[in-house]
């Protein structure tokens, strides 16, 4: 058994086309860790220079100021989501769906939705980081390296006689094709296992990975045997592979998101825009005490400072900002909900296409799926209720604003995932 | 050369095909795939249309129907504009689903286009896109390697290739029968999208850019026929053919595009807009805030305007004093905006521009990037739709404006908070806000779509050019190697 194995790995060591498709793959896995790399650690230097300008505009905009309505109104913070250690592994949403935003206390429905206005001919072309790799053109590697395994033989004439000479008879070609994979996950690993080590990753996201590689790499295997012991020939063989490749990679999960997006509508982003503005511009011509009288109905703790004598106050303004916000949030709830039944409805697809299965679970273990960007937008929501409460008893209380008081503002932190 | 020999090498191979079951079944399958591709983009494309006019329609509605106000308050009421998807989008969706649709315009700012249809869409993983652009650009040459990576290396392998050349089928008859072949099952997969391209002109597409965009998938199918002959000439055994044509067609079709992404993106040109607000932020102060008569940043302007009427105080002004503020103060600001987007624009593009390049590394970006732009589903056409949007909201934020300066008396206008007669006079007449531009439409554009997409056009006659010699020289050699 040793000696086939000995002999094998020479065998297959001095055979071009092998060294081939291992140097493309330990090319290719490696382009894609340095691409993903760069990508997030462009986004980490991007949010250390945001936080910096931020905070330096801070500093200009809260100068001699102290009405806190006027301060409120004009004083922006950063909220992001910022990578997790393995992003860099795989980008997934991150540029899709915004993970940075300038928010103020006006109404959260008119910025929330806001995005980074990314070049959408870049988005459109896809990312070529580690998850695609795995999930799309390892298949093809390994098809490509498995497909002739007993097809050539069986041109030369030799099938027979290497048969014949091993003590293992057929068998002798499972074991070649073992090598032939295990060489090649070699030059997957690799470059992963180095930039595991460089950045830090935990155990536990190393192994995972470890483990989709492994998945990925031995289903396809598999199914290269099955293939290829059922139609000998190896033109047939290739193609049927690469029918299957295109099936499980390209049909299925676009069949599965039509049938998924057309079960599960989601509300569309015009009403949330539409119905916002017409709540928010809409309080300028009611009574006045209709807003407060709602507002107090959430904060009765405000009831006594509620009511409006001038033509324009701070504590009004902010009152129907977040009552607007109040109007159009169901609707942003009902789309985050679509949003998430509609992943989770894909993981049913996920279960007939590998490479939809290897995306999901890379881009959920290194937090760039639709579930971390929601986690996040609640994350930002979250701040910036904070903000409010803690500017309105300052508001309602008509309270200037020292530096003492400034310097208690709520910061924004980032929601561990 | 003899056509009547290559015609009929070509008919026999045809021939073939229909024995073949593997050639029927890949045959069905494409047309089933390119077809099912047609219809459900034309049936994506008509109810985003119409939800989006909806839309459109509704908020021109909403802003025409207010009751009278204080004009600056339409200002901050702002209006939405909704990006229609263009008539040659049932082919080639393009960037449709990575942009926004729509845009909220007000006084003093510039939002961005948000709500990209993939925000909400289920995600499938890259390659999960069924347009007929994506059906010819990645599933046809597929199709056509299956039918033609044989062609040639067939006959040598059963030794039919000698005995044609013996008599007197000269090898470039034989390159030419098995090209004709080949390109007739090209040419028969084109008639969806002739279909598709025939409902675009009756949408208001012109008919010229139809067929200019036919012609570049054309050129397109014909440079694979090339490739797959010459590599089928080359090769001694099928299987080596069809290894190597697979091999080209992953690292044109599936490779080669995130390759340029992630390249143009690393390059990090384009930072993305909030880091452009807060360098906007940055500039715009000090510019003068328009709500604030008293800003020091307009007392030349208040000067000028005592000058220019000859009166010795605003109050004697013939104009509202605060409408003139504020109009200016709209204008130096949109300066300002402008100076950044138009960066932020030039940068995205700069990013697309390296992306452009790689179309001389492969045929399926450079059709690609040809359809869209012809398509008018490219990042220029996304950009004009920025612009456009950028048009209407100055326009109706100045027109406001104007309206605020000449019909408002400034007495009333600074009066408003204590008296309640002056207040319900700075209240203007809604039948003023009949005002908002519409957005233009993508077929008044044909020219620029046309000349965005030459480029890649001449880089698709390239690949067609080197195609072809690089197939008639294999053909040529590959003759004497099997003699």
């Amino acid at each position: 058994m040793l000696h086939e194995l000995r002999r094998e790995l020479n065998h297959a060591l001095k055979e071009p086309a092998l060294r081939w498709l291992v140097l493309i793959a330990f090319s290719l896995s490696t382009i894609a860790l340095l691409i993903g790399a760069l990508t997030i650690s462009h986004q980490k230097d991007m949010v250390l220079r945001l936080e910096a300008a931020v905070t330096a505009e801070r500093l200009l905009t809260i100068k001699d100021k102290t009405d806190p309505g006027d301060i409120a109104y004009n004083l922006f913070h950063l909220t992001f989501d910022p990578p997790t250690d393995l992003a860099f592994m795989a980008l997934g949403q991150r540029n899709e769906r915004p993970w940075l935003h300038r928010l103020r206390m006006l109404a959260l429905e008119g910025q929330i939705h806001e995005t980074n206005d990314s070049n959408p001919e870049i988005l459109i072309l896809g990312q070529l980081d580690f998850t695609f790799f795995l999930s799309v053109l390892v298949p093809l590697i390994i098809i490509s390296l498995l497909f002739d395994i007993e097809g050539r033989e069986r041109r030369e004439g030799r099938y027979e006689l290497i048969c014949a000479a091993s003590p293992l008879g057929s068998r002798v070609f499972h074991i070649r094709a073992a090598v032939k994979s295990l060489l090649l996950t070699a030059a997957i690993i690799l470059p992963f296992i180095a930039a595991a080590i460089s950045n830090n990753l935990t155990i536990l996201a190393f192994l995972s990975v470890l483990g989709l590689i492994f998945f990925q790499i031995v289903l396809w295997v598999i199914f290269c045997r099955i293939v290829t012991c059922i139609i000998p020939e190896a033109v047939t063989a290739a193609l049927s592979l690469v029918t299957l490749w295109l099936l499980l990679t390209v049909l299925t999960p676009i069949i599965g998101k039509t049938a998924v997006e057309n079960s599960l509508p989601v509300p569309n982003g015009g009403t949330i825009l539409l119905t916002q503005r017409e709540t928010v511009n809409a309080a300028w011509d009611l009574p006045k005490e209709t807003t407060m009288d709602a507002f107090i109905h959430i904060y009765p703790e405000w009831k006594a400072q509620a009511t409006i004598n001038r033509p324009f106050e701070w504590k009004w303004y902010y009152a129907f900002q977040e009552m607007g916000d109040q109007a159009a949030q169901p609707k942003s709830w009902a789309l985050y909900q679509g949003m998430t039944d509609r992943h989770e409805a894909m993981a049913l697809v996920a279960l007939l296409s590998p490479a939809l299965f290897i995306e999901r679970a890379m881009t959920e273990l290194a937090g760039t799926d639709v579930l971390q960007h929601l986690r996040y937008v609640r994350c930002a929501r979250a701040f910036h209720a904070d903000l409010r409460h803690f500017y309105y008893p300052y508001l309602f209380n008509e309270k200037a604003m020292s530096e003492n008081d400034l310097a208690q503002l709520p910061e924004f932190e980032p929601c561990a995932i | 050369m003899n056509f009547r020999i290559a015609y009929i090498i070509a008919r026999d191979e045809w021939r073939y095909w229909l024995r073949s079951r593997l050639s029927v079944a890949a045959l069905v399958a494409a047309s089933i795939l390119i077809v099912a591709a047609l219809i459900s983009t034309i049936t994506q494309v008509q109810t985003e249309r119409t939800t989006r006019e909806n839309f459109q329609a509704e908020a021109i509605n909403t802003f025409e129907s207010q009751p009278a106000r204080h004009p600056h308050r339409m200002i901050h009421y702002g209006h939405y504009v909704f990006r229609t998807p263009a008539p040659l989008s049932v082919i080639d969706l393009g960037v449709d689903a990575a942009a926004g649709t729509v845009m909220f315009l007000e006084g003093h700012r510039q939002n961005s286009a948000v709500f990209t249809p993939n925000y909400s869409s289920a995600n499938a993983g890259q390659l999960a896109e069924l347009s007929p652009a994506f059906a010819y650009q990645v599933l046809t040459p597929l199709l056509l390697i299956i039918l033609g990576f044989a062609s040639i290396s067939r006959e040598r392998e059963s030794a039919t290739e000698t005995l044609l050349y013996s008599i007197s089928v000269a090898p470039l008859e034989l390159w030419m029968g098995k090209i004709i072949a080949l390109s007739g099952a090209a040419l028969m997969s084109l008639l969806p999208l002739s279909l598709g391209l025939g409902l675009a002109i009756s949408a208001g597409e012109h008919a010229g850019v139809a067929a200019y965009m036919l012609s570049g998938y054309a050129l397109y199918l014909l440079t694979w026929v090339f490739i797959i002959t010459a590599v089928s000439s080359s090769c001694q055994a099928s299987s080596t053919a069809l290894t190597l044509l697979l091999a080209g067609w992953i690292f044109f079709c599936i490779v080669i595009s995130p390759v340029a992404s992630g390249i143009a993106s690393t390059g990090g040109a384009y930072e993305g807009k909030v880091v452009s607000d807060i360098a906007v932020q940055q500039a715009l102060r000090g510019s003068g805030d328009g709500h604030n008569e008293a800003d020091p940043a307009f007392d030349q302007f208040k000067m000028q305007l005592l000058q220019q009427y000859n009166v010795e105080s605003i109050e004697s002004l013939p104009i509202n004093i605060r409408g003139m503020i504020s109009k200016n103060a709209e204008e130096k600001q949109t300066q300002i905006l402008n100076r950044f987007s138009d960066r932020r624009m030039e940068a995205a593009r700069t990013q697309s521009r390296i992306v452009y390049w790689f179309g001389l590394l492969s045929p399926a970006l450079a059709l690609k990037n040809f359809s869209m732009n012809v398509a008018g589903t490219s990042l220029s056409e996304y950009q004009r739709f920025q612009h456009q949007a950028e048009n209407v909201r100055f326009d109706f934020v100045q027109r406001l404006n104007n309206l605020h300066a000449e019909q408002l008396s400034y007495s009333d206008d600074i009066n408003r908070s204590k008296d309640h007669q002056s207040e319900q006079r700075t209240r203007i007449s809604p039948v003023h806000w009949k005002m908002l531009q519409p957005v233009a439409h993508h077929e008044d554009n044909e020219q620029e779509r046309v000349s965005e997409s030459l480029p890649h056009f001449i880089m698709l006659f390239f690949w067609c050019v080197f195609g072809a010699i690089w197939s008639v020289t294999r053909a040529t050699r590959g003759a004497a190697n099997a003699a």
